[in-house]
């Protein structure tokens, strides 16, 4: 029996499948789709955000105008994944907060404040990643700002994953929840620590194949030096698709076994080895499509749609065994959190329906009108007949003497001063007049 | 809540927090995408009618603005406020997922074609000159996008409709059945949409003149012609503001409306309602002095009146954001659920049963209340239930609020905290052993002085 100290509740509101059967199944489907669409994007803006800094500093060292072009060229996919990048997490947000809601919400609150450094920092990184962009010709001169502009940009945005990965990670693993755990719990982990190499090293193979396409493209331009950038992009995109790839086979199986026992049972009890195997041989196939062309500068349109072909299909099977292991970990707390709602909602019920039929009853009696309205208005929250509260006792009001008129002038404009040492007393003027009468009959009763 | 962990933000308190981000967002988003989006169009109808490459020009410089703004900063505070809820209200944001999923979906969808629709636009627009065919193709772009834009601000608007008008759309508490058209069509969403529609467009028009005061600055009689059009699109759009403003009033609740003016001042000047109106008259009239000397006398205002203009605007803006968060309490879904994430119809069941005994991430040594961990018991009960609007030390501290009450004082005070003296704040839940615990933990931060804790020392040690 796997050990689950915190249990939190769930949401007491139906999943919106509008009562049809499929729709649940539906909603993984979509979150698996909509997520990998999204960590596409972010895969290259992070890969060719830093291969455009990196190209111009080359560029700017050798001055080699093709490498400055590839640079400036790489900004432009830039712009549109941070862009596409962000509109696409939002799917798999909404969908995670329904389907997993206790544990991705308690998981972000452990990792927080951290966790709102996916928008701030993200703010400043997407700003800077402009200014970088646009300035580009304007700050031709003065090419080491340039650079470092972008370098802080781009460092920005690597700092960004650190906080996803550490509150997915602690979202797919509930058993290590404490009453303390934070975020520095959560990062610095075996468990996310490999997870991150693994995502890094995708980000770079995903990155090369991105490169691949776009320098398939710039290759065929009629313009000299977009064409030598697009040789640098096909010569780059493959090295960093090839590296990252075969370091990834050694890095998989630690992602793998570094997750809880009962969750690893149910991956492969569920028949996910397989998935391994079909990702693993439509890797290897990629990888020796491209070693046949590795020094083929003129590498064919048909291998490079072949290899993004099979990569696509490779992402999508991978992206679902990370869920089979995300739903073998999280299905017993989820459904004892289910459980723990559905109790939680029958005993509340039945309170509130006892409730309803017990007339309201008031703490201090109800033999004075006044006092009964004193209690209505919520004077009593402050005064009490005899004893200093917050306001001074009616008994210490009763002693001044005031007329009714007075009392009700006062509730609706007090005047601190003439209780010093006291709280001063919000004005009342939602308390009707005849109402304030009432009750300074009962206070000037008490004398 | 009690099912989730407490994040508690200190110093500066959630609201804040919350509000930095949202407001960002409105600014924005309503700015330089609904609003802006909407101006872009009537001014390059302009410009194509009139053949005027001068104004295309502009219009480029605009959206290069507002195409920064939107998309680094206006679309990711919008998912920002999201985020925030998420840590801050759990409970809320989760409810409001549920009952409007589908909704949130397709403005997801429709979000999306608005962001290809402005990266694309922003791709050809120039390379599509005044006169050629691809310009139409850039219009009718442009048009979509603020279609787009101004549709995605509906389906928001209708969830923060029913946050204070839900109208009737629980159909069955338990088990819980949503009417799911209903939360949609709730009372407030059409005047509020309107609202927010016609001053997104007339904030829209501030900017847009302060940019091209800018951007205008060697060429004075294209000055003249972009102040005229922005600037009779502002004062245009005033009457319809006000219209959509007292129906959007007319359908907040009563106890709502008795909270307006407190809204508008803050509790610090809740004697002085007529504050309220000095604030609104002086900010409207620094936008309409700056509206209309831009209007009449484009080319010899000063960029001061522009400045003074976006000030009033951002004031006005902030204040109605304001008042309609503030209005809404003592609930986060109006008779629903209150401000700090508990249900209305749990409140017996809590109070019969304890709060801390639910409270999933209470230690549980701490759940039930006893002589020893009574403090401790009572400052979870102040991270779950108050630091929704308070803090302990800084904006809107406990500390100051209990200030020279005793600890029985507390306790009487915290029986009564939805009472007509503090009508928006939500009552306490709980058992009456964790009142207790909870006025022991207030009644003794003010005794937690750096200085007590030292004199406290001395005296054990003296003894």
């Amino acid at each position: 029996m796997t050990d689950f100290r915190i249990i939190p509740g769930d949401i007491p509101l139906p999943l919106p499948t509008m009562g049809l059967e499929f729709m649940e199944p539906f909603f993984h489907g979509l979150l698996i789709v909509a997520w990998v669409v999204h960590i596409l994007f972010i895969n290259v803006l992070l890969g060719a955000s830093l291969a455009s800094v990196y190209f111009n500093s080359k560029g700017h060292k050798e001055k080699n105008p093709i490498f400055d072009r590839v640079g400036y060229l790489l900004t432009t996919p830039v712009t549109i994944s941070e862009n596409m990048g962000a509109l696409w997490g939002v799917a798999p947000l909404l969908l995670v907060s329904i389907l997993l809601t206790p544990l991705f919400y308690s998981s972000s609150i452990l990792i927080s404040p951290h966790w709102l450094h996916i928008i701030y920092g993200n703010v400043v990184a997407f700003l800077l990643s402009y200014l970088y962009k646009y300035t580009w010709h304007t700050l031709e001169h003065r090419k080491t700002l340039h650079i470092f502009i972008g370098v802080v940009g781009v460092a920005l945005f690597y700092t960004l994953p650190l906080a996803f990965m550490s509150n997915v990670q602690l979202a797919m693993t509930p058993t290590t929840w404490t009453y303390t755990t934070n975020f520095w719990d959560a990062l610095l982990r075996p468990d996310t620590f490999f997870r991150l190499v693994h995502f890094y090293l995708a980000t770079f193979a995903v990155t090369g194949v991105f490169m691949l396409v776009y320098g398939m493209y710039k290759r065929r331009s009629k313009d000299e030096v977009d064409r030598q950038a697009g040789i640098v992009l096909t010569r780059t995109g493959k090295t960093w698709f090839i590296i990252p790839t075969a370091l990834n086979f050694f890095v998989g199986p630690l992602v793998l076994f570094s997750f809880p026992d009962y969750g690893i049972e149910a991956f492969f009890a569920n028949g996910y080895f397989w998935g391994i195997i079909l990702t693993v041989v439509l890797a290897l196939y990629a990888l020796y499509q491209l070693l046949k062309d590795f020094f083929n500068d003129d590498i064919p349109d048909r291998r490079v749609w072949t290899v993004v072909a099979v990569m696509v299909i490779a992402i999508i099977s991978m992206a679902s065994l990370r869920h089979g292991m995300r739903m073998g970990l999280v299905k017993p707390v989820l459904e004892a959190s289910h459980a723990k709602t559905e109790l939680f909602q029958k005993e509340s019920m039945a309170a509130f329906e006892e409730a309803k039929t017990k007339p309201k009853t008031y703490t201090q009696g109800d033999t004075y009108p006044g006092k009964t309205m004193a209690e209505k208005h919520g004077c009593l929250a402050c005064h009490s007949e005899r004893v200093k509260i917050v306001g001074p006792s009616y008994r210490d009001i009763a002693a001044k003497g005031y007329s009714p008129e007075q009392i009700v002038e006062l509730v609706y404009q007090p005047k601190p001063d003439n209780w010093p040492g006291y709280m001063p007393m919000p004005p009342m003027p939602q308390v009707p007049a005849e109402d304030i009468k009432v009750i300074a009959e009962w206070i000037n009763s008490l004398k | 809540m009690f099912d989730y962990p407490i994040f508690e933000m200190p110093f500066i308190g959630h609201r804040l927090l919350f509000a930095f981000d949202a407001i960002l967002h409105v600014f924005i988003s309503h700015g330089a995408a609904v609003g802006g989006s909407i101006i872009l169009v009537l001014s390059q109808w302009l410009a194509i009618k009139n053949n005027d490459a001068k104004l295309d020009a502009l219009s480029y410089k605009i959206l290069f603005t507002f195409f920064i703004l939107a998309t680094a900063v206006g679309a990711l505070t919008g998912i920002g406020i999201w985020i925030h809820i998420n840590i801050i209200n759990p409970a809320a944001i989760g409810a409001l997922l549920r009952v409007f999923f589908w909704k949130w979906l397709i403005e997801w969808i429709v979000f999306n074609v608005e962001m290809i629709l402005l990266l694309w636009l922003f791709l050809i627009w120039k390379k599509h000159s005044l006169g050629t065919p691809g310009k139409k193709k850039v219009y009718k772009l442009l048009v979509s996008y603020a279609v787009a834009s101004w549709f995605t601000m509906a389906i928001i608007t209708a969830i923060l409709g029913f946050m204070m008008t839900p109208g009737n759309w629980l159909v069955s508490y338990f088990p819980a059945k949503p009417d799911y058209l209903a939360s949609l069509l709730n009372p407030s969403w059409f005047p509020s949409l309107g609202f927010r529609t016609f001053w997104s467009i007339a904030w829209a028009g501030s900017m847009a003149m302060v940019l091209s005061y800018f951007f205008t600055r060697d060429d004075l009689e294209l000055r003249k012609k972009a102040m005229r059009l922005y600037g009779a699109v502002l004062l245009g759009c005033i009457p319809f503001i006000i219209a959509f403003g007292a129906w959007y009033y007319a359908q907040f609740p009563q106890a709502a409306k008795e909270l307006f003016w407190m809204g508008m001042v803050t509790r610090r000047f809740a004697g002085n309602p007529e504050y309220a109106t000095y604030v609104t008259v002086i900010l409207s009239a620094l936008v309409l002095l700056g509206a209309i000397t831009f209007y009449t006398k484009p080319k010899q205002a000063p960029l001061f009146l522009g400045i003074i203009m976006l000030i009033g605007s951002m004031g006005l803006i902030g204040g109605f954001e304001r008042v309609r968060e503030f209005v809404r309490k003592p609930y986060i879904i109006y008779d629903y659920m209150y401000a700090n994430g508990v249900r209305v119809a749990d409140v017996p069941y809590l109070n019969k049963t304890g709060y801390l005994k639910h409270a999933a991430f209470v230690p549980p040594e701490f759940r039930e209340v006893t002589d020893e961990n009574r403090l401790v018991a009572g400052k979870y009960l102040y991270q779950m239930q108050c630091r929704y609007c308070h803090t302990v030390n800084g904006i809107n501290s406990v500390k100051a609020r209990t200030k020279g009450m005793s600890e029985e004082a507390i306790y009487h005070r915290i029986g009564s905290l939805n009472s007509p003296a503090t009508p928006f704040m939500p009552p306490f839940t709980g058992t009456d052993d964790e009142r207790k615990a909870l006025a022991a933990y207030l009644a003794s931060l003010a005794e937690q002085t750096p200085a007590n804790v030292y004199k406290q020392k001395l005296d054990e040690v003296s003894k």
